[in-house]
Formats: structure tokens, C-alpha cells, sequence
């Protein structure tokens, strides 16, 4: 549920309690005044008629005097009562409905020449029902329009308001850590959604040097690693000058350097991506990938042969991308010496340079691999012989490169041969 | 043959001292820039091993004062950066070759041999074993006055060997110097087998001794 919705059934939902408490609560009170009103003319006509007795002398004119209002009716009486007020339904043909009317009435006595009356004076009570009526009716659409009124403007005051803070939410969306392009932050009269906006470009900041720093050490522990690797090389070699070096320790000697080289080139890796992740292969040209593949086929061509692994060049059409040599280098070479290395003897290797694509095909063994892991950074491959000295991060350089010039890579297995596809569109 | 090395990691300065000990030069130190800077205005050097990073000052700006002085020292530079900018950077500023660590011990003499003798020996540039007769400028070895036919990596290979002689070299340490870079990417030594096979073949065939002694699966040595 969004806020704003949020904010709003709240408000309606109270709005409409008090509504529907107050309608009859109004009734009531303003009956109650109404009646009040009624009640009080009442009391002073009868008060007016009992000073007024004194012009009355006889019981004919009495009777001449209560005929000319019909509101008053006049009664013998011989019970002496207080004055009492009530309301009253009676028929009445005044009005063409059959209907009872409500009638306020007050009772009380008077005495004209010795005799006691019952004055009874009577007040339609029909108006009033008319007026409190209206009034409810009015009363009605006012606070429904007040409602809708408010609903209205919160609706659209709000979605101006809460502007910065859904365009706040986009940038948060949109940012990249390793790109860090902060998106210009709008400016707003609201105190809290300019400190969210500090806050976040804040985080941002932060977050970024972090990342830097995190990069940095990749690459400073790297080269840190560079100088204890080349201590531990030289000592072993000058271990293996001394005399006499029996058998145990010559083979003890060659797996501790077999370990030792492996050190190496997985540091050069990590190195290596580290340096690509940080931008330090700026230098872009026009390359052509047809003469960097046939370089990387020249320089591989004699590990190739030692396997009997035949490798075929079609070039179809070239490429000209907009990159640093050495990284197109080093990408053609990773994925043609993985096709070396995890070939069969007598093996095939297929590369096709078209027209914005390269395709490099190798058999080997009948195992699919996983289309996207084998990119990951260490993910190494139940593959029989092939991960002994496998550093698992070739084919992550690979994904780097490819990620640096917005070119896009994939692998599949298909007819039995090992399929990687470059394709150079770069956006 | 005077050699200076100029690197602050004391460890890998005692063990270049150590190999290069062995190969009848005479070593001199320094750790820091200060020290190999009064060295180098002081006295002339067959060759210095340069390190970049040094504690107090760049390798580099060392080099660039040698230049600028007219010496005629060989330099290698040494730096934990591999890379190429920083390979061209080095080349640029007047050494004789880059060597990016870690490397091999038998690399860098053989680096250094190739140094010297570029520098030292103008016009005569061959190298004598026995019966074997190695010509550096014209790339070419012959036995017994004969000429041996090698491919350019048996060449390599038998040069390496010979810069390097009595010592064990380790397969790893032919690998790389064979195939350069692409051995990062290659890990057998199935090939180093096959060019070392053709190689003692080749020699046997002329006459030649076996030199060249395999060391219980570790490496190769040239026996002289």
C-alpha cells in the first residue's frame, strides 16, 4: 500500500466516525433547543391570555374569545393543576396527509367569573420538523463536501509534496557503486526531505570510498604479495644449487615451485582484474581483432601441436572495436588456452571472426557446463583433468573485459563442441 | 665483472648476491636510494639491477640522473609492477631491459650476461664450451667448427642453459623464459620436453657431448 493511500484511509475512516456520532448527536441537540423555543412561547401566551382575563366578564364571552383561535381549546375543569407542557400526535385535516402531526401543548387553568377552566394551547410541531430537516440535510452535504475537499487536496498536495522523495527513490535506484554518478538531488522547501537527500548522497559518498578502498587494497595487497613471492622463487632456486641435492629433495623442490609458480599467476590474476576493475587500461584504439586472433593463434599454435589439436581460422569479415590492445589480447588468448587446455588429443579448435562476432568452438569432453558460473570469479568445474592447475579466474577476466566495452559473452555446449561467442556491439 | 644491485628487500638482495656470487661477479649493495645514488657517482659498474620502489626515492628518477650524467653503466630495471606502461616507462628512460618480480634467479643472470656482453664485448660476441661454439650475434652454434641447425627456441634454450652453467635450472624457470608471457596461460612442460629432446638429438649428432643433464624430474643442467 502506498503512503499516500495510507495517510488518506486514515483520515477518511475518522472522518467518517465523527460523521456518522455527530448526525444524530446534532439532532438531538438542535430538537432539543427547537423544543425548548416551542415550549417557552407556549408558556408566555398563557401567561399573556391569564393577564389579559381581566376583559372577559362572562362565560358567552369566553366562549366568543376561545373559538377565535384555534389553537386554543377551553374545557371545564374541577381539579386545580399545574401548567404542564407535553407533545402530543394528532389528526388534523389542515394538511392533506392521513397522517398523526406532532403538536407541542401546554395545559393549565384559569378562572373567568368563579369557574375554573382547562386552557389548553396547542403548537405545531410540523415546521420545526421542516426546519431541522434542512438543517441535517445541509449540515450533510457540508461536511460530505468538506470530506471530499479534503481528500482532493490532500491527494494532490501531497504528490507534490512527496515529489523529492520519489525522485530521491529513483536515484537510489539508478546508482551504480563503481560508477558513482550522483544524480543532481532536487531541492525542496521540506526540512526532512533535504536532510534525506544529505543523508543519501552521504551513504553514497561513503559507500563509494569504501569501494575504492576495498578496490585499492585488492591491488595493494596484490603487488604487496609480488616481493615475499619473489623471496620464497629465489630461495628455492638457490636451494636447488645446493650439493649434494638428492632425489627426495629434487622432487620435494619441484612441487614446492609448481606450488609456488601457481602463487604467482593467480596474484598476477587477481592483480590483473583488479587493475582492470580500476580503470587502469585507459589507453583505447582502433583494434582489429582479426590481427590480434591470428597473433594469439601464431604465439599458441606450437602448444597446440604438441597435442595434436588442430586449429582452423575462418574470417569471414573483421571487427574494429575501440579498446586497449592488451585487454583484447588477453581476452582472445584466455579463451583460446582454455580451448587448448581442455581439449582431447587430436582434438579441433574453430575460431570464426564475423562481422561484429567471434566464435571460438573446441571439442572436448561431453560435459555442459554452467552457462553462467563458469564466468565467476573461482567457480571451478567438476571437469577430469582440467582443474589441477586451473586458477579459476580466466574466464572471470574474460567477463571483466567483456563488461569494460559493453561487449557480451556467452558459452554453450552444442553438437559436442565447447562454444564460446563473442559479440563486439558495443553500445 | 662489477655488479651493483639496488633493492631494499633484504631477503631477495642476499639471494641475487648469493646466485650471482656463484657466477664470479663482484657484488655490491645498496638498499636505499640515498646510499646507491653516492655508489653510482662513484664508481662505473658492468651492470645495475634497479629496483623501482625504493624506500626513499623512485628507481626510475636513479636512472634518468645516470642518463643524464653520461654513464655507461647497464641498468636492468626491476619492479613489482608488471605492467606495460610501466615496462615502456622503464625502456624509455634508457635501460637495457625490465625484469618484472617475481622472477627467476637464472632469468636475471641471464638477462645480466646479455647485458654485459652487448655492452662489453662489441663485435665479439661468442661463447666458447669445449667442442661447442655458441655465436651470439648471428644466432648460431656450431660443433667442431660445424654448424648445427637450430629452430629459435632450441637456440633459446640452449643459450639460457649456457648463460646459466653448472646450475640447475627448473622447468618452470625454462618454461617461462621459452614462452614469455604465455606461460600464464599454459601450465605443462609438455613443449619444453619436445625442444629439449630435439636439441640434445641435434647436439648428440654433431659430435657434441652430452652437456645438458636432467635433474630427477626438477629441471635441466648444463654440465661443463
Amino acid at each position: 500500500m502506498k503512503l499516500l493511500n495510507k495517510t488518506i484511509r486514515s483520515y477518511l475512516i475518522y472522518s467518517f466516525t465523527i460523521l456518522l456520532v455527530t448526525i444524530p448527536l446534532f439532532y438531538f441537540v438542535v430538537r432539543t433547543v427547537l423544543l425548548h423555543t416551542v415550549d417557552k412561547s407556549l408558556r408566555k401566551q398563557l401567561g399573556e391570555i391569564r393577564s389579559n382575563l381581566y376583559s372577559i366578564h362572562s362565560e358567552e364571552e369566553l366562549g366568543i374569545w376561545s373559538k377565535l383561535d384555534k389553537d386554543i381549546s377551553l374545557s371545564p375543569t374541577s381539579i386545580n393543576f399545574k401548567d404542564s407542557t407535553y407533545t402530543i400526535y394528532k389528526f388534523t385535516r389542515k394538511h392533506h396527509e392521513h397522517e398523526d402531526e406532532p403538536y407541542r401543548e401546554i395545559a393549565g387553568t384559569i378562572t373567568v367569573s368563579g369557574k375554573l377552566y382547562k386552557l389548553v394551547i396547542s403548537s405545531s410541531l410540523i415546521e420545526n420538523d421542516d426546519l431541522l430537516g434542512s438543517i441535517l440535510l445541509v449540515q450533510t452535504i457540508l461536511v460530505i463536501l468538506l470530506m471530499a475537499g479534503m481528500l482532493w487536496i490532500n491527494r494532490n498536495i501531497s504528490k507534490k509534496i512527496w515529489q523529492p522523495f520519489y525522485s530521491a527513490l529513483n536515484n537510489m535506484h539508478q546508482y551504480e557503486l563503481n560508477k558513482h554518478t550522483i544524480p543532481s538531488l532536487k531541492e525542496s522547501n521540506i526540512e526532512e526531505f533535504n536532510e534525506l537527500n544529505k543523508a543519501i548522497k552521504n551513504l553514497f559518498d561513503r559507500s563509494h570510498q569504501i569501494y575504492i578502498q576495498q578496490k585499492e587494497f585488492t591491488e595493494n595487497a596484490s603487488h604487496e604479495m609480488q616481493t615475499p613471492l619473489a623471496i620464497f622463487q629465489s630461495k628455492l632456486e638457490l636451494l636447488m644449487q645446493t650439493m649434494p641435492l638428492t632425489e627426495e629433495q629434487a622432487v620435494l623442490i619441484h612441487s614446492l615451485e609448481n606450488t609456488n609458480q601457481r602463487l604467482v599467476r593467480l596474484n598476477k590474476s587477481l592483480l590483473l582484474l583488479s587493475k582492470i576493475e580500476n580503470n587502469q587500461y585507459p589507453a583505447t584504439e582502433e583494434v582489429s581483432i582479426i590481427t590480434i586472433a591470428e597473433k594469439i593463434v601464431d604465439q599458441f599454435r606450437a602448444h597446440a601441436d604438441l597435442k595434436k589439436i588442430t586449429i582452423a581460422e575462418k574470417y569471414t569479415g573483421n571487427t574494429i572495436v575501440k579498446a586497449n590492445t592488451t585487454l583484447i589480447e588477453i581476452l582472445i588468448s584466455n579463451l583460446l588456452s582454455n580451448a587448448i587446455r581442455y581439449n582431447i588429443p587430436q582434438g579441433k579448435i574453430h575460431i570464426e571472426i564475423e562481422k561484429k562476432s567471434m566464435l571460438i568452438q573446441n571439442t572436448g569432453l561431453p560435459i555442459t557446463l554452467h552457462t553462467e558460473k563458469i564466468f565467476d570469479r573461482f567457480h571451478k568445474e567438476n571437469y577430469p583433468g582440467g582443474n589441477m592447475d586451473s586458477i579459476g579466474l580466466g574466464l572471470a577476466i574474460v567477463r571483466k573485459i567483456c563488461e569494460m566495452y559493453q561487449f557480451d559473452v556467452s558459452y554453450n555446449f552444442f553438437n559436442n563442441l565447447h562454444c564460446f561467442t563473442v559479440n563486439f556491439t558495443q553500445s | 665483472m662489477k655488479i651493483l644491485i639496488v633493492e631494499d628487500e633484504r631477503e631477495l638482495l642476499e639471494s641475487m648476491v648469493t646466485y650471482l656470487k656463484g657466477e664470479n661477479y663482484l657484488c655490491e649493495t645498496a638498499a636505499d636510494y640515498k646510499t646507491a645514488r653516492q655508489k653510482i657517482e662513484s664508481f662505473n659498474y658492468d651492470c645495475i639491477l634497479l629496483d623501482v620502489s625504493l624506500p626513499d626515492g623512485n628507481g626510475l628518477s636513479l636512472l634518468k640522473e645516470l642518463k643524464a650524467d653520461k654513464k655507461t653503466d647497464g641498468v636492468i630495471v626491476i619492479s613489482a609492477k608488471n605492467s606495460i606502461q610501466d615496462r615502456i616507462k622503464g625502456l624509455n628512460s634508457g635501460a637495457d631491459d625490465y625484469l618484472a618480480k617475481p622472477f627467476h634467479l637464472s632469468e636475471l643472470n641471464a638477462r645480466i650476461s646479455a647485458v654485459i656482453r652487448r655492452r662489453r664485448f662489441e663485435g665479439n660476441k661468442i661463447l666458447v664450451f669445449h667442442e661447442m661454439t655458441i655465436d651470439l650475434a648471428a644466432k648460431t652454434i656450431s660443433v667442431n667448427n660445424k654448424n648445427v641447425d637450430l629452430t629459435r627456441k632450441e637456440f633459446d634454450l640452449l643459450l639460457y642453459l649456457a648463460y646459466n652453467k653448472n646450475r640447475v635450472l627448473s622447468k618452470n624457470a625454462i618454461a617461462e623464459h621459452l614462452s614469455g608471457d604465455e606461460v600464464e596461460f599454459l601450465d605443462n612442460f609438455d613443449f619444453i620436453y619436445t625442444h629439449m629432446k630435439n636439441l640434445k638429438k641435434k647436439l648428440h649428432h654433431a659430435g657434441c657431448k652430452d652437456y645438458i643433464k636432467s635433474v630427477y624430474g626438477l629441471g635441466y643442467k648444463f654440465d661443463i
